[in-house]
């Protein structure tokens, strides 16, 4: 270990810094404010931390861990979507009296879970960081102990998981069993090397034990069941977290594995990614169609997400890393509106997550109808809005490439989905049933930080889906 | 000069302010800047006026381009506004008696629910009747013609909370739309044949390219005839305008008076070239004219309601003015329509003041003795009536409307049929005028009087009645001081309308023949209608009811057009093109509902889930 | 380390061995069930044949404090496995390996003292704790 590689390991070593700072904080003097504060000051830092390890990048950090652009962009990623979640964290812990600072600690741990993710160059890091991302949401879901069912949602998580990570281990072990390497760049050589055709039987096996733990994390069908029981039942703050960023960084993670194999080489896995995108977009968009509770709802169409995504990763080849990073950063950014909306919008007993929650919100709450709208309007993919620029990349790339059945299923099924996002528009812009029969439920006071952080994201989708060509060249001169 | 899109601007300015700020905005200053915004357009259209005559601008037009508003595919549409001495009168008439109308609507509207709503609509009016003149191309054109649909609509259906009134305007829209379409049709054929939309060219090429006669300018010109029909109230699309009366009555004397029905009489003028290839599309036009004229008169003779009996006067009144325009008489029509518009203005505005002053009363057999109660109303409209009666040598409306009849028989293309119809609806006009005006004013009073008008709606009254009485000196005949100054002005970019060989000598005869058919007309009222007249003679009830019916062409459309059509839509209710979609919903709720079924909560059933997940991997990888 | 077998070791021997191992221990388990003596009595089926008779249910509600006691030993004893394999190594891994022993162990340290602080290791229940407190503000 030199210094370089210390300060290419800057924000993770900042990361557990402040997550035992917090812990000490915590220890000596509860403080909800402090806690968030020391949070976001250890976020800030390691964000601040990035620009400064470029110049080192990339640099192997021991075996374990790769300091590239690829990285760094996705720990920027990771960092900032933390930090927007804290934010909605304490507004919507703070009416929650009881003991809200651990939820900051499990966060930072969270997070330095999904930053390891993205940096991992070998199986063991992957778990590693995939242990201490789930580990920390386990407690993160069931945080709000009082509701059973964000216990339920814990336990669901916790005994499914567990199981993906058996297959996890599984799956490498019989990796190792055939290749005796658990690098992924010996692994991709290893790969490249073996005859086309019919590859070992176990080699194949180990990779795909290894999708299903990957499958289960984004919630690629058939391993998406887990996906609206937990984000019905874990605390709004924290449905966003598992919905950007343990994502996220599993989808990087996915980027990472299988952008250098040449993918149709394997047929097996090829028409398995193909199955499982195809089958996400179809169940996702239909299982939400006629769903009435709003947080299942994000949940059934992030399942169809992660199929675009999937499908853009079968479809780009070489570009795959731009599209789908195109495509993430969109969907965190207004996935994140979203819940955040939900976040404010709930009582201390919980959730406003039903479309009777919403209805008339725009008569008394005009902005955040509007933040919802844009965000909800991106997710659909409507032009104007960043989620049309993703989309159309998607389907672009799929059109280049001629890959004629997963283009169809996508459009047929966001043509299918654009049916539920509407219903949520419409149901915040008609006036309430029971308007003047029942006192409408006190709105809590909008604080000065979710507004700005909830305006930023909405600028922030209709910036990118106005001019995204900035955005696009600097991940083409990162990734590409 | 380079001023000119303000005009349109302000209007639209206001209509902007009045809509955002809408109920936030005290009650005084939404007037103000209602009224405010068409006085600054009056202005600067004055300004303009005497900028254009100081200085005659090369080829009489001045064109203002603002910017390119598509560029595809060869089609080439600009914002760009034209003024020559046509659009300038038109401007004025817009906005002069526009702003008079504003000013009269404070008082008018003054107790309305919907004052903020009423001037925005009003402004935005304005806004797209000076697009629709100014207008450089066809398109820009149509968007202001739309435009002023829209808010004919809007204004006519402004009392919403009577389903009548809805109706009214729905009739309206409907009604023109008929027209619209044609137009909009006509122009594709334009641009299809030509390759161009901006008139002056469009009139250029079709003169180069189709003969005069050719099917192609006689297509084109018809069509554009069809929307000029619909627009003006002209047979066949008359209709609409007496249901319009529905509206407040300031609307109907700024748009169902002065300006937007006159747009069809403005579109045929301002494309004259292509008129002038189709000399049956001007004889169409002509015998709609003249037809129309004698219809519309009919009904208004016997109408009870004082509002229709204006309604079915400016058809009437349009309908001399197409009768001008098809004979070729185009400075005549032109400026029947100037002299139309202050006179007519007038009278619905002393309606106005009459039903204001009468609470809502409109029915003429309700209302009498209001000479004595209302006297400047009274003698202002007396002006206004007896400028639309035509009343001999005082009056702006015997000017305007014996140039017509002259022409309807001294032009080339005129003849005694047309002059003689065009003289026995000047007969009509002046009967049915004096009849509206003895049983509204004289005789014993049947309805007290609450509000008598005040300052802002009396002035508007005497600007009005002072220029129907004298905007007539403008333009006097050979025999009486030979004025030419609105058609030498005017035939800077219209043509003049010649004479039939041999025809000048009888001039002097044929307009006394005129003034004795205006004369004759209002004596007969005075017999008929006045409260000391002995005769009373009575039509047959049967015809009075067709006519008061508008010749029962309502009904005839009825049975025509509207119950075939609903037939046809209600056979076709569950529209069999929508079983493909509704099969593709019925089809996405059944997957949704085989899917649902799987999340049932179940911890064990998910974790079977992902244990099939990663047999089906495993399958896959033995079995490929 | 390459995964190519022997080619020429013979599988059957193991199989044969798995099935002779099958085999004899269903042989002695069927066999102790047709030659073993067999008595009924009346406290041939409880447990403890010899003891008291259990009372109740077996499925009673435990302090949580168990389980939070427990868990705390399996980390604390499992983190110390670490330092075994650290100790075991300590020369050769040098001063590197002290200070990121040190750092290991400060972490811990750090955890004890969060969970001291947050009254995990505290037996009472809160209904005492808040009594005990109440009890110190009147003095």
């Amino acid at each position: 270990m030199h210094r370089p590689d210390f300060i290419a390991l800057a924000p993770l070593l900042i990361l557990a810094l402040s997550a035992a700072a917090v812990m000490l904080a915590i220890a000596l003097r509860r403080n909800h404010l402090s806690a968030m504060g020391l949070s976001l000051t250890g976020l800030g830092a390691a964000l601040t931390a990035l620009p400064l390890m470029a110049r080192y990048t990339p640099r192997t950090v021991t075996p374990l861990l790769i300091m590239d652009h690829f990285a760094l962009f996705y720990t920027g990623l990771i960092l900032a979507a933390t930090a927007v979640v804290i934010v909605l964290s304490y507004d919507y812990f703070s009416q929650k009296d009881d003991l809200p600072e651990e939820a900051y600690l499990l966060l930072l741990l969270a997070a330095l879970g999904a930053v390891i993710l993205v940096c991992a160059r070998h199986v063991a890091a992957l778990f590693l960081g995939l242990e201490i991302l789930s580990v920390s949401l386990y407690a993160l879901i069931a945080y709000t102990r009082d509701r059973n069912i964000s216990i339920e949602a814990g336990i669901k998580y916790l005994v499914l998981a567990a199981v993906s990570a058996a297959f996890l281990l599984f799956g490498a072990a019989l990796i190792y069993a055939h290749t005796g390497a658990l690098d992924f760049q010996q692994l991709g050589a290893l790969l490249k090397a073996e005859p086309s055709g019919r590859p070992a039987l176990i080699l194949l096996a180990g990779l795909g034990f290894l999708v299903v733990a990957v499958g289960f994390k984004l919630a690629l069908t058939p391993f998406h069941m887990w996906t609206p029981d937990i984000y019905q039942g874990a605390p709004a703050p924290v449905t966003a977290f598992v919905a950007t960023v343990s994502k996220g960084a599993m989808a990087a993670l996915l980027v990472r594995l299988f952008t250098p194999t040449d993918l149709p080489h394997w047929p097996a896995l090829y028409l398995f990614f193909t199955a499982m995108a195809a089958a996400s977009m179809a169940a996702g968009n239909l299982l939400a169609l006629l769903q009435t509770n709003v947080k299942r709802l994000l949940a059934y169409s992030s399942i169809a997400h992660m199929g675009y995504l999937l499908a853009a990763l079968l479809f780009s080849g070489q570009k795959a890393a731009v599209v789908m990073t195109f495509y993430l950063t969109v969907y965190v950014v207004s996935i994140l509106g979203c819940f955040g909306i939900i976040a404010i919008l709930s009582s201390k007993e919980r959730d406003a997550d039903t479309c009777q929650d919403l209805q008339g919100l725009f008569f008394r709450r005009p902005l955040l109808t509007g933040v919802f709208t844009t965000m909800l309007l991106s997710l659909a993919g409507i032009p104007l809005t960043a989620g049309f620029i993703g989309k159309f990349y998607v389907v672009s790339a799929g059109v280049e490439n001629a890959h004629w059945f997963l283009v169809i299923i996508l459009v047929v099924f966001s043509g299918v989905g654009l049916f539920y996002y509407l219903r949520v528009i419409i149901a915040m812009f008609s006036p309430s049933l029971d308007e003047g029969l029942v006192p409408s439920p006190a709105l809590p006071a909008l604080s000065a930080p979710v507004v700005l952080t909830l305006t930023f994201l909405s600028t922030l989708v209709l910036w990118l889906g106005v001019w995204p060509s900035w955005f696009l060249a600097t991940l083409e001169k990162m990734l590409g | 000069m380079e001023l000119l899109w303000l005009i349109p601007a302000w209007p639209l300015l206001g209509f902007l302010i009045l809509t955002c700020l809408a109920a936030r905005l005290p009650r005084i200053m939404a007037g103000s800047v209602g009224v405010g915004s068409v006085g600054a357009a009056a202005l600067t259209a004055l300004l303009m006026a005497w900028d254009f005559l100081k200085h005659q601008p090369g080829r009489n037009a001045f064109t203002q381009h603002l910017w390119t508003w598509l560029d595809v595919a060869g089609l080439h549409l600009e914002i760009a506004f034209y003024l020559d001495a046509l659009t300038l009168v038109m401007i004025i008439v817009i906005t002069g008696v526009g702003f008079f109308i504003h000013l009269y609507s404070l008082g008018y509207m003054a107790h309305d629910q919907g004052y903020t709503r009423f001037f925005a609509y009003m402004n935005l009016f304005v806004a797209a009747m000076l697009v629709l003149v100014l207008a450089d191309n066809l398109p820009l054109l149509y968007l202001g013609w739309e435009g002023v649909g829209l808010c004919s609509y809007l204004l006519i259906g402004f009392w919403y909370t009577d389903p009548a009134n809805g109706y009214a305007a729905r009739k309206a829209f409907v009604v023109t739309r008929v027209g619209d379409t044609a137009m909009a049709v006509g122009l594709f054929v334009l641009y299809n044949q030509l390759g161009t939309l901006q008139i002056q060219e469009v009139m250029q090429r079709a003169a180069a390219a189709w003969p005069a006669g050719s099917t192609m300018a006689l297509l084109t010109a018809l069509l554009l005839l069809g929307g000029a029909v619909g627009k003006s109230a002209q047979l066949p699309l008359q209709t609409w305008l007496p249901d319009a009366m529905a509206g407040p009555t300031p609307v109907s004397a700024l748009i169902h008076a002065a300006t937007m029905v006159t747009a069809g009489v403005y579109l045929i003028a301002r494309t004259h070239g292509l008129f002038l290839l189709a000399p049956t599309a001007l004889t169409i036009t002509a015998v709609i004219g003249a037809a129309t004229l004698l219809l519309a008169g009919f009904s208004a003779l016997v109408q009870q309601d004082i509002k229709r009996v204006l309604a079915y006067s400016t058809i009437s009144q349009l309908g001399y003015m197409f009768l001008a325009l098809g004979v070729g008489a185009w400075s005549a029509a032109i400026f029947h329509l100037f002299t139309h518009a202050f006179f007519k203005a007038l009278l619905f505005l002393g309606a106005g003041a009459v039903i204001h002053a009468l609470g809502g009363e409109q029915d003429m057999s309700r209302m009498g003795g209001l000479k004595q109660k209302l006297p400047l109303t009274f003698w202002t409209f007396l002006a206004g009536a007896a400028s639309l009666a035509a009343l001999p040598l005082v009056t702006a409306g015997f000017y305007s409307k014996d140039l017509i009849i002259w022409q309807a028989f001294a032009s080339p293309r005129g003849g005694l049929g047309f002059w003689f119809m065009a003289v026995a609806g000047a007969l009509l006009t002046a009967l049915y005028t004096f009849r509206m005006v003895l049983l509204t004013f004289t005789g014993p009073a049947r309805t007290p009087v609450h509000h008598p008008p005040g300052l802002v709606m009396r002035l508007p009254l005497l600007v009005l009645a002072f220029l129907s009485l004298t905007a007539g000196f403008l333009e006097t005949p050979h025999s009486l001081g030979h004025m030419r100054v609105f058609s030498g002005w005017l035939h800077t970019c219209l043509p003049e309308a010649g004479l039939a060989a041999g025809r000048e000598a009888y001039e002097i005869l044929f307009e006394l023949l005129a003034g004795l058919a205006a004369l004759c007309g209002i004596f007969g009222a005075l017999r008929l209608y006045h409260p000391l007249a002995k005769s009373r003679y009575s039509l047959p009830e049967s015809l009075r009811q067709y006519w008061i019916k508008g010749w029962g062409f309502d009904s005839l459309y009825d049975r025509l057009v509207v119950r075939p059509y609903i037939h046809l839509a209600q056979f076709n209710k569950n529209d069999f093109l929508d079983l493909f979609f509704v099969f593709l919903a019925w089809l996405a709720k059944t997957g949704h509902q085989t899917l649902a079924a799987t999340q049932n909560g179940r911890l064990r059933s998910y974790a079977w889930g992902l244990g099939l997940g990663a047999a089906a991997i495993a399958a896959m990888v033995v079995l490929l | 380390m390459t995964a190519q077998p022997p080619v020429d070791t013979p599988l059957w021997p193991l199989v044969l061995y798995c099935a002779i191992v099958m085999i004899l221990a269903a042989f002695i388990v069927i066999l102790s069930a047709f030659l073993g003596q067999r008595h009924r009595e009346r406290t041939t089926n409880e447990p403890y044949e010899s003891g008291i008779a259990p009372t109740g249910s077996a499925r009673i509600r435990f302090d949580i404090k168990f389980y939070l006691s427990a868990m705390f030993f399996v980390l604390f004893d499992l983190e110390a496995v670490f330092i075994f394999a650290w100790a075991d190594a300590a020369r050769p891994l040098g001063w590197t390996g002290y200070i990121e022993i040190l750092i290991f162990i400060a972490v811990l340290l750090l955890a004890l003292f969060y969970l001291w602080r947050v009254g995990a290791l505290d037996w009472r229940v809160e209904k005492h704790r808040r009594s005990k407190r109440q009890v110190t503000k009147v003095n």
